[in-house]
């Protein structure tokens, strides 16, 4: 009989043991990082040691890592390990500044090829399998990272790389691709190459879809698994964490199990940094447990999202994040406060009588920062009352939550703008920013 | 029920929303028989009586415009002011409190469109004073 699961000892651990292999693998991580030039002398100002950490709870003795960091020690000095061990080297691009570099061991190599593995497995993907990839081969993990894991998995893995598309058209069609890696709006653009082309994606062998690297809705998942007639599984990885392979939706599509052997989970309340309460929206905070060349401790994801209640169906005891709700560093500093477009939002939502678009605009008037949050109303009322004191209930309890009152402007349906099918949440046109 | 379906359709302080929803009717030939528009800074009320307040509502609310449909009295009365300030006194010396009102002509009568504060009591009254309602073009 076929296995169900990949590992399944890891995959179903039970979540007192698999705490119980966090603490282990915590201590670990804290020895190799005492290597590191960045982390050895925090660690000694807070005496962490492997024969400190006690429980999983310990992880908050720990300062936070953040981009920042990854840039001001670009491109080796977070390594805690000689250089000679080092066997690869991933790099985001530097838009902003330095870009910032990842180092791996040839034993990061593999387990990172292991967990996204593990997580194709849980898709469905299988060794019969015909993988294409369509990520670039270059310093992008989506690449080299899937490459590996489909050899791993032991599928027949093609490496076409980015773009082309007639030349993905065709070998999907020729080699009889079950399955593609690709990034969600790519899926939709090789759809409309193959109908270009007067073939209907549905047609394809194509089973599965691996999607991620780019934040998409659910909505979007569902329009891909239509017009490609197949499933698709969102897949989330940063080159911090590894690349692809730190979280994936099981064949329940209901949130993406993190591999908490690999990882410690936090969800943060951005602001505070405290924990908020299980299951509420938060950044998502990871440290590496599982890694030897550049382990990193409480690395702000910047991600906002929360724990899925409950249990999977599919047994597996790794717990789930949603679909990410977006990014902590959309905050705004507004007459001296932090403010995040998600704080407004879980407000609104309380609404019934709104729908779930709206915008910040923030303006100069005088020397003041002013807001201005527009709402869009669910439905009509005759009531003026109503209307008016709908406005005033929500700058109230706005003024709760953000601790300044924001003038409120009811609207209909369709004024907010969109920017790709997605709601443009903050404008900004205060001078100098 | 002696009452006839209202339209209120939330307008933004914004140009070309109210012609977005004329047109809309006009090209189902759904006809206005009145109309009011309350307004504040940021937005209006426009209240409707169309030919087909059923398909009107459905109409606009498929092109994304939020429409309420309520009940308001249409009250049919001599086309002079003498008639006007009768009807009114008769309804406030009887206890209704009159939200808004706004009126129309048809056929050389003039109509006042009411919504009070209880649709109940002002029926009754309404009633006991003889009014002729209308029930509705529909």
């Amino acid at each position: 009989m076929e296995r169900k699961y990949w590992e399944e000892e890891i995959e179903t651990m039970p979540r007192r043991q698999l705490e119980k292999l966090q603490v282990e693998r915590l201590r670990k991580t804290v020895e190799i990082a005492m290597g590191s030039k960045f982390y050895a002398p925090i660690f000694r100002e807070r005496g962490i040691t492997p024969e400190s950490i006690n429980s999983v709870e310990d992880i908050k003795r720990f300062p936070f890592t953040t981009k920042n960091d990854l840039r001001s020690t670009y491109p080796f000095g977070i390594a805690s390990v000689p250089l000679q061990k080092v066997i690869r080297l991933h790099s985001s691009s530097g838009t902003t500044g330095n870009p910032t570099v990842i180092l791996h061991t040839r034993r990061d190599i593999d387990e990172w090829a292991d967990a996204m593995a593990r997580s194709m497995y849980a898709t469905g993907l299988r060794d019969t399998d015909i993988i294409q990839n369509t990520s670039g081969y270059g310093m992008f993990t989506g690449g080299l990272g899937i490459q590996y894991a489909a050899e791993r998995l032991g599928a027949m893995t093609v490496p076409a790389a980015a773009g082309n598309s007639l030349r993905q058209f065709k070998f999907i069609q020729d080699f009889g691709t079950t399955a593609l890696h690709c990034i969600p709006s790519y899926a939709t653009r090789l759809a409309a190459v193959f109908k270009e082309q007067g073939v209907d994606p549905r047609d394809t062998t194509v089973r599965i879809m691996i999607i991620g690297a780019e934040p998409h809705s659910e909505a979007q998942r569902q329009r891909i698994e239509e017009l490609w007639g197949c499933k698709a599984y969102n897949n989330f990885g940063m080159s911090e964490m590894c690349g692809p392979g730190v979280a994936i939706e099981c064949q329940e599509q209901n949130g993406m199990h993190i591999w908490e052997d690999n990882y410690i989970v936090e969800i943060l309340d951005p602001v505070t940094l405290e924990p908020v309460p299980e299951g509420e929206l938060g950044e998502l905070v990871l440290t590496t447990l599982n890694r030897e060349a550049m382990p990193l401790f409480r690395y702000r994801t910047r991600d906002l999202t929360r724990i899925l209640p409950g249990e999977c169906p599919c047994g597996r005891t790794h717990r789930r994040l949603q679909r990410f709700q977006g990014r902590s560093d959309d905050m705004m500093i507004v007459k001296g406060v932090n403010i995040f477009p998600i704080q407004i939002e879980k407000i609104l939502m309380q609404f019934p009588e709104l729908a779930s678009d709206f915008l910040i605009t923030l303006e100069t008037v005088g020397d003041n920062d002013e807001m201005t949050v527009q709402v869009e109303l669910a439905k009509a009322t005759d009531d003026f009352q109503l209307l008016d004191n709908l406005r005033r209930e929500i700058a109230r309890r706005l003024k709760d939550e953000i601790l300044l009152t924001p003038k409120v402007q009811l609207v209909g349906k369709g004024v907010i703008p969109q920017s790709d099918g997605k709601a443009v949440r903050v404008k900004d046109l205060r001078q100098n920013h | 029920m002696k009452t006839i379906k209202q339209l209120s359709i939330f307008l933004e302080n914004r140009q070309g929303s109210l012609k977005r929803i004329l047109s809309a009717l006009s090209d189902q030939n759904i006809e206005i028989q009145a109309a009011s528009v309350a307004d504040t800074n940021d937005y209006g009320i426009l209240r409707l009586i169309t030919s087909n307040q059923t398909k009107a509502a459905a109409l606009l609310s498929d092109i994304g415009v939020l429409v309420n449909v309520n009940e308001v009295l249409a009250i049919s009365i001599e086309d002079n002011v003498a008639a006007f300030s009768a009807t009114i006194s008769s309804l406030t010396d009887n206890g209704v409190v009159i939200n808004y009102l706004y009126t129309f002509s048809k056929d050389g009568r003039l109509v006042l469109i009411v919504r009070p504060a209880d649709m109940e009591k002002a029926e009754l009254v309404a009633s006991a004073q003889g009014f002729q309602l209308i029930q509705g073009w529909e």
